[in-house]
Order: C-alpha cells, then structure tokens, then sequence
C-alpha cells in the first residue's frame, strides 16, 4: 500500500477550495533508505561494481574454504602447465596452481584491506567527533597530531613498521596502515560536526535533556557517516594497493603465504618466463580499485539527503 | 611574505621532532637489538661494544634521542647522522647522493604531469561531455586504478623487454658517466610510470575545478562584454581555476615519495626509496632514520612551497 503525502499546503488549499483533489501534488513519502537504494540503481556502473565485488568477495571467501592449503602445494613434474580443467589459470615454476594461488591472495588482500579500513574508522571516527563537537583546545591539539601524521613520509613509515615489527604477519600490515590512515576520516568527520553541532535537531536533542555522549553518537554522528562511508569504499582500495606494494617490495605477506602484491614480486623472472603469471595479480588488483571507486562514486550521490531525483 | 616563509619554518620545528620520535619509537620498540645482526660469529665482541659505544646505544632513550636530534641539525659535518651499519660510509654522504637522484626523478615527474595533466584537465572541461572529454575521462579513471608497480611492470614489458626502446634499470649506461642525454633516456620509464598515475589524479581535478569557474557570474560578464573565448578561459577562468590545484602540490609529495619507492625498485634507479628497502632489510638502522627525516623534510617543504604559490596565485590571500 503506497502512503502519500501533500506536497504543499497552498497546493492543497488550492485543490480543496475548486474540489478537485487529482490537482493536488501528490509524491509518494519514501524512507531514506529508500530514496538510497533508488538512487544508487540508478547509477549503472555503481551497481555493476557492486556486483563485482560481491563475487571477488565470494571467490575470496569460498574458494579458499574449500581447497585448504592447496595452495601452497608444489609440484616439480607440474611446472609451468597451461591453463587446463585441473588448472584454470595453470600452474606457476614451482608447479603451484595458479587459481588457488590468486584466491588466496585476494583473500588475503581483501581481509587486510577490510580491517585497515576499520581500524582507520575505529581511530578516526571518535577523534573526529570529539574534536569537531568539543572544539578549542581539544579540537587544537586533534589537529596538530594530525598535522604530524599529514606530514609524515607515510609509506617510508608503514615500511618500517612492518618491517621491524614482524615481516609477513598481516595483522601488523593492517595495524601500521590503520595508524597512518585515519587523518582523513578524522578530518571528514570533523568538518561535519562542525557543521551539525548548532542544527536544530541537535539543539532539539539538548532542550529533551539529551547529554553530551548521546547528542554525539545518537543525535549527529548517524547524520555524518555518509562522506565516511564514501572515504571508507576507496579506503579499501587504498588499503588493498598498500598492502600489494608492501609485499612487493618484500616487507608485506611473504611466501608460501599469498598476496596479491607477493605474486608480482618475482616480476624480473616472470617477464622473462612467463609475463601471464603477473596478469592475473595485476588485473585483479586493477579490478578491486575500479570496482571500489565506482561503488564510491556511486554511494556518494545515492547518500546526498540534498539531492532528489524526479519519482 | 618573508616573515610568513619564517613563520612557516619555525612552526616545522614541532613536526619534525614528532616525525623524529615516531621513527625512534619504532626503532626502539620494535623487538631485537639494532645490533642482532651483527651477532655472528664473524664479529668480535669487542667491534661490537665498539658499535655500541659510539651510536651511544647504551645510554638511556631520551638521551639518544636528543644526541640524535641536535646531530640531525648539523648535517653539514659528515659525521653528524652518524656511518652506515652495512657500508660504513657517513649517512650524510649517502644521502645527499641519492636525494639528489631521487628529486631528479620525483621533479621531473612532477613537471611532466602539471604540463600534461592541467591543459587535458581543461580540454576536458570546456569541452565537457564532448568525446575528447570523455576519452580523456576515462583514461584518467583507468589510469588512476593502475598502482604504481602495476603500471612499472607493464611498461618495462612492453617498452623494454618488447620493443627494446629503453632501458630496463640503472641511470646510466656504462662508460656514459654524467651524460644528460644518457640519464633522460634512463629516465623515460620511471618518468612515465611516476607521472601517469599522478596525471590522472590532477587532470580529474582540475577539470572539475575548472568546470566550477567556468559558472561563475565573473566568467559570464567576461563573456558578456564581448572578450575573446580564450581570452575569457585564460585570463579570467584560468588563474582561479588553478587555485586549488595548487593545494594539490602539497598533498602530492608523500605519494610521489611511495611512488618513488616502488618505481625505483622496479626500474634499479639508485634514489632514496631503493635505498630505504636496502637499509630496512639490513637493518641499517642510522640510515633508515635519516631517511624517513629526509622524507618529512620534504613533505613540509613541498606543503610550504604549495601555500607560497599559493598566495601568488590568489591575491586575496593576505599573510
């Protein structure tokens, strides 16, 4: 049953004085997840990224499941195989399965990528919220450290961090991407405190007796989180693509594990042997970047309260 | 404008101690000693309490740490940031060396992709929804979802290995030392595969800055009175177009750097990043430090130069 509202109360005044009540405006009253989904269906590309990654997800997920430690199994009489029923990408110089191996690795790539993500939501998020709604000195001194973090040689310190504290372990890759990754959320999310903290339904909130924990995480900070989820779907691929280049430069996730970025590390070799076995990593991590900026592009219009689009 | 570029300065002072403690806590807390690998039985005991002596490695933190920071500020003396673990050459040598090498890269790649990506970005929105727009938009997308090691590879198999156009490492060829036209033809690949990403980045934004200005009222008087179109986009539109790009400068060079990293190693260009992976593996750990200063020295720098220019650009922008 569809519910309607009146658009507007001249236009209802108007139609009640001749009678006539089919000239009324009449829009169908839509919740906002509703005007959300619509909106995002309409943007093609944002749903045919979206169901790419559902099926990177799947892949990444069931695959692995399902075969084990396959991957890692070596094989010296079935080296170098072209793609055949047993091996749907081949197998590699060390007679590994290709497609176990790029499964695992986009597990892999996705899990850290996923994590760092939250992480970065976890530090950023509430450092965000209490700068921008507190502001003065807290704000102040939120926004020096974040001044410092901006002005750090990042990628020379995930290096480091990895490489110090444990080479090949995934939690310190996410843990040391988190820790330098969470600026932007943290500035996002401030700026949209700011902005909310003299709106009315915060003003509202307070005259209920509301205090300050529940105007912050009951009142504005559900208003705030659409350009954090928009910064969080390109974070992912952020992430992913950090984490490739860790491992292939040797300091991310190293072999027998798999990583998207340990796959193309012996790249010297393979452009001479075999250039296929870098194509498939390659593609697939183009693949994870495309998909995440079309779903960002997309979420991004689809959560504008301030955009409408015509029923 | 000279008291703001001090200003500016002074307040880098705070930074870079921060940037200097966060790389000294990694160093300290991470587990192991900075001198396990030299825990063989090649070395003697003795060589290393030496190395231990003079890093002052057996003094309490804070005291290392403010030994170290007041030596990072005399970097003209050679041995103020101290000898390499591994060649026991002094830090500053090395690094001046390859920063050298590294900003070469870095500049050259940074000019390519302003000369490249500012007029496509322009192209793009004066002729929006025309096909140059949309080739050129879509190029940026592709380009911007290729990383960088990708986009190295690629390019060495294609352009090297295929074709045999360039080369595939170092920056000079052997018994050519310091020829400029030896090292530009070294240079092409690792240009390339730094710029390509970075363009497609900046050409996205500056058509999008450019598309805001071309609506503003300004632009439609400037039209109005009847000036020419390229005098209306360049002289009116431009210069405030580029505005934010501008900003964009700053934010450009701690990606630059990862990039530099990465393309370095792919293409051997002997520059910081490919030294940072070689000290990291070693353990070097005096050079790793000074390294990671480098780099903070060149975020701050580029941020700075990025608000100079920027103020030059926007007059309204008083210091």
């Amino acid at each position: 049953m569809e519910r309607y509202e009146i658009d507007s109360l001249v236009g209802a005044a108007h139609g009640a004085a001749d009678g006539v009540v089919d000239e009324v405006d009449l829009i169908p009253v839509r919740t906002y997840s509703q005007l959300v989904r619509q909106r995002f269906l309409q943007h093609r590309l944002a749903v045919v990224a979206l169901a790419v990654m559902i099926v990177l997800i799947a892949l990444a997920v069931i695959v692995p499941l399902a075969t084990g430690d396959q991957y890692q199994k070596t094989s010296l009489t079935q080296t170098m195989l072209p793609p055949s029923l047993e091996h749907p990408l081949g197998t590699n110089q060390i007679g590994q399965d290709e497609f176990l191996r790029l499964m695992k690795a986009l597990q892999t790539s996705l899990f850290i990528g996923f994590m760092a993500v939250l992480i970065i939501a976890a530090i950023g998020v509430p450092l965000g919220s209490i700068a921008g709604f507190y502001g003065g000195k807290l704000d102040n001194g939120i926004m020096r450290i974040v001044d410092v973090v901006l002005s750090l040689p990042i990628f020379f310190l995930i290096v480091m961090i990895v490489s110090f504290f444990g080479k090949g372990d995934a939690w310190v890759v996410i843990i040391a991407i988190g820790l330098t990754g969470w600026t932007l959320a943290c500035r996002l999310i401030r700026a949209e405190f700011l902005k909310l903290r003299e709106s009315d339904f915060v003003q509202a909130g307070r005259a209920l007796g509301a205090g300050d924990r529940r105007i912050i995480t009951r009142h504005i900070l559900p208003a705030s989180l659409a350009p954090v989820v928009v910064a969080a779907t390109l974070g992912i691929a952020d992430s992913v693509v950090t984490e490739a280049a860790l491992s292939f430069l040797g300091f991310g996730i190293s072999p027998p594990q798999a990583s998207l970025g340990n796959m193309l590390k012996n790249f010297e070799e393979d452009l001479q042997v075999a250039p296929i076995l870098l194509v498939y990593p390659s593609v697939t991590i183009v693949l994870i970047v495309l998909a995440a900026s079309f779903l960002g592009d997309g979420l991004r219009d689809a959560l504008d309260p301030r955009q409408r689009i015509e029923a | 404008m000279a008291t703001y570029v001090l200003r500016r300065l002074i307040q880098a002072i705070p930074i870079l101690i921060g940037i200097s403690l966060v790389s000294f806590a990694i160093i300290h807390l991470a587990p192991g000693d900075p001198t396990d690998r030299f825990r063989s039985g090649r070395v003697s005991p003795e060589t290393i309490q030496n190395l231990i002596r003079l890093y002052g490695l057996d003094k309490p933190l804070p005291e290392q740490f403010v030994s170290w920071f007041t030596a990072f500020w005399q970097f003209w003396k050679p041995e103020a940031w101290g000898y390499s673990f591994v060649d026991g050459r002094p830090v500053t040598e090395k690094i001046a060396e390859k920063t050298v090498t590294t900003l070469l890269l870095m500049g050259t790649a940074l000019f390519v992709t302003i000369i490249v990506a500012v007029p496509l970005g322009i192209l793009a929105a004066v002729k929006q929804y025309s096909w140059a727009d949309k080739i050129i938009t879509s190029l940026a997308t592709i380009g911007y979802a290729l990383p960088s090691f990708v986009l190295g590879i690629l390019l060495l198999y294609i352009f090297s290995i295929k074709l045999n156009l360039f080369p595939s490492f170092g920056m000079q060829s052997l018994g050519q030392e310091n020829n400029p036209a030896d090292i530009a033809w070294h240079m092409v690949l690792p240009v390339a595969s730094l710029a390509i990403q970075q363009i497609a980045g900046w050409s996205r934004y500056m058509r999008a800055s450019m598309l805001e200005v071309l609506q503003q009222d300004y632009v439609r008087t400037a039209r109005a009175k009847g000036l020419s179109g390229s005098r209306v986009l360049f002289k009116h539109a431009l210069r405030n177009a580029l505005i934010p790009v501008i900003t964009l400068l700053g934010l450009t060079i701690p990606s630059l750097l990862a990039g530099a990293a990465i393309t370095e190693v792919i293409f051997s260009w002997p520059g910081l990043g490919y030294m940072t992976v070689q000290s990291v593996q070693t353990n070097d750990y005096p050079t790793v430090l000074a390294i990671v200063m480098i780099g903070g020295v060149m975020v701050i720098m580029g941020n700075l130069l990025a608000d100079i220019l920027y103020g030059l650009a926007d007059p309204r922008i008083v210091y």
